[in-house]
């Protein structure tokens, strides 16, 4: 666990509020994300857990302040919550991993280089053999491995997951688990929005309960155990 | 060019080329299949993938309006350049800077776009009967080879050059932006540069093309190939290599039928790419099921 005040902060979020058409989705949020910390942020559906984390991704505009701390080279890992893939689109698992891996269009082919490096990556992920399966035909959990695949090479100074265990099943939810175990023991910081409490238990350093104000923050356990933060989330997410 | 042309000529003599090519119009024509298939084949798998079908079609209107303002502003009827690039780079750079700050659909703004680029043109081409016959432009609108000149087709060849080599520059960007915005942000790229960037892309080829294929169908040319490509393709590669193959066939297909049955250029071209797209859809219904048999 990783007491707040005693490890540096990576990302700092001062009085963030974001509206739109008139309607404020965050309202002066405030919080600190610790340097090799899990830190997940929970709450009801419409809360802004989504919306926070984009703006933390620089992807929306947004009142306030958010500082970022880098130690090393400032890369972010992104899992987003929805990628939406053209069922037509012929652009195999291969092809879009190379996209940010070789600097040889890949139109052009992909380099054995990244071919190789790719091969690996999808075993980490347990998607061995799946190079030249297109998107467009794999499931929704194949689908987020693939991006779980994506934002971890290299290695991220910061791992952003929306809900990335949506789509999973056991074995896959718990290989996430393990990788993200073993990116925190990297160093890596991972902010991430999870509805499953169990899986917030056994991953959290931190847990920020966000309803469009952030109503409490702390240490995983203590804030899981002094709130009834179920009773803020979907029916079928309460566990 | 001439010493080419003369070439050309001879080996049509000798029988090593069709008899046709005897005629310099018609090896210009097909230099500039030869450089329009690749360009226009490139661009359209990106056209497609990244939904600009119907801003192509918006680009082609503006087309013809640039070609009403260059003439009017006193350009040459074969080479109304100016007012094309003009234009056309204009109703661009506005098209997506309203797309990018409006909240309403891409698809209702780039239609307002297009119903304004096409009144103004009429209005203006009216205007343009006073000075001119409009069957005059008629080769800017449907696509003529007679018109092409030399001029024309190296003017081509420097854009295609140009446009082949920032295309390959930032496809990896492009590809990954058209996928995933996000995901191409968080990786370190500029979205919005990338969309002006692509759009300037296409309205320089979708200029240079014109005189071929004509304004009001280019936009099937940038758009066709690729979505015939689609119905076969496995992979990023063959989507490209397809695409370009596809806008070679249509290209020269249409090119020789036009010569033979004196059609306009454009209309040949489209034909041919459009039945090349019915082709390659019962080709790619036979290749899934074949594949779903053999699994």
């Amino acid at each position: 666990m990783v007491p707040s005040g005693v490890t540096p902060p990576l990302i700092e979020f001062i009085d963030v509020s974001i509206a739109r058409q008139r309607e404020h989705l965050l309202s002066r949020v405030s919080l600190t994300v610790a340097q090799g910390a899990v830190h997940v942020i929970v709450g009801p559906n419409g809360a802004g857990k989504t919306t926070l984390l984009t703006a933390a991704l620089g992807l929306i505009p947004f009142e306030g302040r958010i500082l970022a701390h880098w130690r090393g080279d400032g890369r972010i890992g992104y899992v987003p919550q929805a990628f939406a893939v053209d069922p037509s689109l012929p652009v195999t698992v291969e092809d879009f991993l190379a996209l940010t891996r070789q600097r040889r269009p890949v139109c052009f082919g992909v380099s054995r280089a990244a071919r190789a490096r790719i091969a690996s990556l999808l075993r980490d992920v347990g998607l061995d053999g799946l190079e030249h399966r297109p998107l467009s035909v794999l499931s929704g959990g194949e689908l987020r491995r693939v991006l779980l695949a994506n934002a971890l090479d290299p290695l991220p100074e910061l791992l952003v997951l929306d809900e990335p265990a949506s789509g999973l099943d056991e074995g896959g939810v718990g290989q996430l688990e393990d990788l993200v175990r073993t990116l925190k023991g990297s160093g890596c910081t991972v902010l991430m929005v999870s509805h499953d409490l169990e899986q917030v238990r056994r991953l959290a350093d931190r847990v920020t309960v966000l309803d469009r104000v952030v109503v409490t923050e702390g240490p995983a356990a203590e804030t899981l155990a002094r709130h009834d933060v179920a009773a803020l989330l979907p029916s079928g997410r309460r566990q | 060019m001439t010493p080419l042309y003369q070439w050309a000529a001879s080996l049509a003599e000798r029988g090593m080329l069709p008899s046709d090519f005897q005629y310099p119009f018609l090896i210009r024509g097909f230099l500039c299949v030869l450089v329009l298939a690749p360009i226009l084949g490139g661009l359209s798998h990106l056209v497609v993938t990244r939904r600009m079908a119907f801003f192509s079609a918006a680009l082609g209107q503006a087309a013809l309006t640039g070609v009403a303002i260059g003439l009017l502003l006193g350009e040459p009827l074969n080479a109304p350049y100016g007012g094309m690039f003009g234009f056309c780079l204009l109703t661009t750079l506005a098209m997506v800077y309203v797309k990018r700050h409006a909240t309403l659909p891409p698809d209702t703004l780039i239609g307002v776009f297009h119903a304004l680029t096409l009144g103004l043109g009429l209005c203006l081409l009216v205007a343009l009967t006073r000075q001119f016959n409009v069957h005059q432009v008629e080769s800017v609108l449907f696509g003529s080879l007679l018109t092409v000149t030399d001029a024309d087709l190296l003017l081509l060849l420097a854009v295609g050059v140009l446009v082949a080599v920032l295309l390959v520059r930032e496809y990896n960007k492009l590809l990954l932006d058209s996928l995933s915005p996000p995901l191409s942000s968080v990786s370190g790229a500029d979205s919005a540069f990338l969309e002006y960037f692509f759009a300037v892309l296409l309205t320089l080829s979708i200029v240079v093309s014109l005189k071929v294929i004509g304004a009001l169908l280019v936009e099937a040319l940038v758009v066709v190939p690729a979505a015939a490509a689609r119905n076969i393709a496995g992979s990023a590669r063959s989507y490209l290599v397809w695409s370009v193959v596809i806008a070679f066939l249509a290209g020269a297909g249409g090119l020789g039928v036009s010569t033979k049955l004196l059609v306009p250029t454009g209309g040949a071209v489209v034909l041919a790419v459009s039945a090349i797209f019915f082709v390659t859809l019962a080709a790619g219904a036979l290749l899934k099921r074949r594949s779903r048999v053999s699994r």
